[in-house]
């Protein structure tokens, strides 16, 4: 959320946009489309698989809760046909119910619905560049899981076992509100590097389908067909 | 029926149930009674009569007269002029066996064998057949040596002693080899069996001392103890025609008997009637009295006494005791009560026929059965206090079975409380955080939404509406978020504000600085979502007058840890570079400003925090000083 290193134009950005309420949809279009990007929107998960079949964005951007289905298949779809595309989701409250459920399946970052269009735009060019936006509360829910508790805590299921200690510290950072610049410094490392790990710490998050273990499988002579 | 009626009806039936067991349980001692006379009246086995010498010439006192035996002699004093029973008997050499014998079966109280002349066997010398009630028999083998082909002679000198006439019986000269098992039949039965059980008194005598010792408050077993020793004691002492050690002590241990009567009289008082009447301890004055006259008396006035106190006291006693525990079974109706009537009836109907015996009422051989028979009385209080152990045993481990099942169901019901318990609690916490929530969306989302409607109606000016809206939204999610649990660090918390705060600040075009000296807040296990929430809303407050009011450029908010006496406390400053703002009421603007103040205040002392303004030109500093320790919960709710 510091720095915003653009090197790609724009308009050469291609969004898919799903988001099933008019006015949001208009005006997260509208914000996107000000800043010069290539937007396409889509109002159901039927629209959104439609238009995933005719091109592959760069970048998409779905909202959780669809009138003919759940943000969440959207985006095990995608993440699974175009590993390229950033996988971004809506959220009305950025709580960590919704962003972690998606985190899990593939996405690596989010955007808050009453969010500044200038904020958003600057969001979308950021993941682009590489650099997954963290807040606060999603950080602290993730270190929070990484402390072993008696029973399983309420909420989504998050394997944390995968997190290095360094990663742990980092989240602990954000959480406490400390800056990328002061985490870097205390931790002994370049500020640069913090949002690539933050990128890092959502794919070890991601729970992999059943499907990509197979194919994984397949692709190490694990399985003969 | 009247209600007088029923008590008196009662009485009738239970006073007809106890004469019902009255009469059973005398039915049941006659019977037994009977079975033990006809048991007495069985003769003993004796050996073929073609060996009997039952023609004797008696020469007694001077006077000679021809005798068949059985027959008594009158008592005397001393031993030196004894009755001689004189008879002979043929023996040829060459018979079927050659070591013949004399076979006496019975005879008070002491004898002499003499074959032709030469004494072959001296009753005196064995010191158990010296007592007059063990009816100790004798074999004496006659040496081959001695017998002549033909008529041999054979006296037999009875010597008397005591208030007790003499007496012998029928005696036989045969075969040893044939005699002899008749003998040993009569040995058993009346010199080995007293002995063993004897033996048992002895034991029993033990183990009643040792409960004794271990139940002080149970005297009956200290009497019991002391008849069973006496017993067992004085069965063991030996009547020798020599001068014994301590003559006087002998004498009067073998005169014990009324004594031991008295103790176990004693006993079964204690322990069927747990009462002691004072005038009870009478029935030890005639065992006092005989052993008084045996330690100091010749033994001649104590055979006499004997005769005249010891018997009558026994008597008593006995009669006494089958009272007494006849009672106790008729009102208790338990095992050891009804063993001892019955060992008492046997004992009772041996005593009578040892009395009537000696007293030459009946016609008899004078085989004395009360030693022997109490026995039965021995093994009658040994199975009842087995069975009462047995019992106590029982007792005990229902006891402990009784206290488990107590003990599990107190543990179940103290589990089952607990739950509830802990049910309440939680039922209290949720309600407690369901208020809280309630007033914290009352506050924030509630206002904010109703300010929606407001501006929505205005129609002409809806700017106001997206920053209401925005608002609403912002406090929706601080309540959320106060929700989590931050394990008492405020550093999470203000965390997640710090995200809130520069998205409502960028488009605003305000900087942001954020500083916190290391290591941030102290840590405060007591913190709850609803402090949380009252410190982020404070400091929400500072942050919108900042951007309302006083148009700043820069905020700046500080984090960091002061330390005082009491202690490290928590220290949040949020300054800005605006214009300040003057005393409330100085304007529009002021005024909002003003009640934001009081706000402000309001929240900080709900958390036991102090909230300090200094606002000027060239700025507007809110200093929040956070306690050392957050208020309870209840504090903050009320």
């Amino acid at each position: 959320m510091t720095s915003s290193a653009e090197e790609i134009p724009a308009h050469d950005i291609s969004i898919l946009l799903v988001e099933d309420d008019p006015p949001t949809n208009w005006r997260l279009k509208d914000a996107l489309e000000k800043a010069g990007f290539d937007v396409e929107a889509a109002m159901t998960l039927a629209e959104a698989r439609a238009s995933l079949q005719k091109r592959k964005p760069r970048v998409l951007l779905t909202d959780l809760q669809l009138p003919d289905g759940h943000g969440v298949e959207l985006i095990r779809e995608t993440r699974a046909r175009l590993p390229d595309t950033e996988i971004m989701v809506i959220s009305i409250l950025g709580d960590e119910e919704s962003v972690i459920s998606a985190i899990t399946v593939g996405a690596t970052g989010y955007i808050l619905k009453d969010a500044f269009p200038t904020d958003i735009a600057a969001t979308v060019r950021e993941l682009v560049a590489g650099h997954s936006p963290i807040s606060a509360s999603i950080a602290r829910f993730i270190v929070r899981r990484t402390q072993s508790t008696a029973e399983p805590p309420p909420g989504p299921q998050l394997n944390t076992t995968k997190l290095t200690p360094r990663e742990i510290d980092i989240l602990w950072g954000i959480a406490k509100g400390f800056s990328y610049a002061e985490i870097a410094s205390h931790l002994g490392m370049s500020k640069q590097t913090v949002p690539g790990h933050i990128k890092s710490i959502y794919r070890k998050l991601e729970v992999h389908t059943r499907g990509e273990a197979v194919f994984e499988a397949l692709q190490q002579g694990l399985i003969k067909l | 029926m009247t209600d007088e009626a029923k008590p008196a009806r009662t009485q009738i039936s239970r006073s007809r149930s106890f004469a019902a067991r009255l009469a059973q349980y005398v039915l049941l001692q006659a019977v037994i009674a009977a079975l033990c006379i006809l048991a007495l009246r069985h003769p003993l086995h004796e050996p073929p009569s073609r060996y009997l010498a039952a023609a004797f010439t008696l020469q007694d006192r001077g006077a000679t007269r021809a005798v068949t035996l059985p027959a008594f002699v009158p008592s005397r004093s001393g031993m030196t002029d004894p009755a001689d029973f004189s008879t002979s008997f043929d023996w040829s050499k060459g018979g079927e066996e050659d070591a013949w014998s004399v076979y006496v079966p019975r005879f008070t109280n002491g004898i002499e064998i003499v074959v032709n002349g030469i004494e072959i066997l001296d009753s005196r010398r064995d010191p158990s057949a010296n007592r007059p009630d063990r009816a100790t028999p004798e074999i004496a083998v006659i040496p081959v040596s001695l017998l002549r082909e033909g008529p041999n002679d054979l006296v037999i000198r009875l010597y008397v002693w005591g208030p007790v006439s003499g007496f012998l019986d029928r005696l036989f000269v045969g075969p040893d080899d044939t005699l002899r098992p008749y003998y040993d039949e009569r040995t058993l039965l009346f010199v080995t069996l007293p002995m063993v059980f004897a033996a048992w008194q002895g034991i029993l005598a033990v183990i009643l001392i040792v409960l004794w010792a271990a139940r002080r408050h149970e005297p009956a077993y200290g009497m019991l103890a002391a008849a069973m020793a006496l017993g067992a004691i004085q069965a063991f002492l030996q009547t020798t025609i020599d001068e014994p050690a301590h003559p006087h002590l002998n004498a009067a241990l073998i005169a014990s008997g009324p004594l031991e009567s008295g103790f176990v009289l004693a006993f079964a008082i204690l322990f069927f009637t747990r009462r002691w009447p004072s005038y009870a301890a009478l029935i030890f004055v005639p065992g006092i009295v005989l052993t008084l006259i045996g330690l100091f008396g010749s033994p001649e006035t104590l055979r006499r006494s004997f005769l005249f106190l010891g018997f009558p006291a026994i008597a008593i006693n006995l009669l006494l005791l089958a009272l007494v525990v006849a009672w106790s079974d008729l009102r208790k109706q338990d095992v050891p009560s009804l063993l001892l009537g019955c060992a008492v009836t046997i004992l009772m109907t041996c005593f009578a026929h040892d009395l009537l015996s000696l007293l030459q009422v009946l016609p008899d051989r004078r085989i004395f059965f009360s030693r022997l028979s109490y026995s039965v009385m021995l093994v009658a209080i040994g199975a009842g206090l087995t069975w009462r152990f047995a019992r106590a045993l029982n007792r005990v481990d229902g006891f402990a079975a009784h206290l488990v099942i107590q003990l599990r169901e107190a543990e179940e019901k103290l589990r089952a409380s607990f739950a509830r318990e802990q049910e309440q609690a939680r039922a209290v916490a949720l309600a407690r955080e369901r208020t809280r929530l309630m007033r914290d969306l009352h506050d924030g989302l509630g206002g904010q939404l109703v300010s929606i409607v407001a501006l929505s109606e205005r129609r002409e000016d809806t700017s106001g509406i997206g920053d209401a809206a925005r608002a609403a939204l912002k406090d929706l999610r601080l309540v959320i978020d106060s929700m989590d649990d931050i394990g008492g660090d405020l550093m999470l918390a203000l965390g997640s504000w710090r995200d809130r705060v520069a998205a409502q600040l960028r488009p605003h075009e305000i900087t942001l600085h954020w500083k916190i000296t290391p290591p941030g807040l102290p840590v405060h296990p007591e913190l709850r979502p609803g402090h949380v929430i009252q410190i982020v809303r404070l400091l929400d407050e500072a942050v919108t007058n900042a951007v309302k009011h006083a148009g700043a450029k820069t905020i700046t908010v500080s984090i960091a840890t002061l330390r005082d006496a009491s202690g490290p406390y928590g220290c949040i400053t949020v300054e800005d570079d605006g214009k300040g703002f003057a005393p409330p009421s100085s304007g529009e603007g002021n005024r909002t400003a003003g009640r934001g103040l009081r706000n402000m205040q309001t929240r900080a002392a709900r958390c036991g925090a102090s909230c300090e303004v200094i606002s000027g030109v060239t700025g507007t500093r809110v200093r929040l000083t956070l306690p050392h320790r957050f208020p309870d919960s209840e504090a903050v709710t009320a």
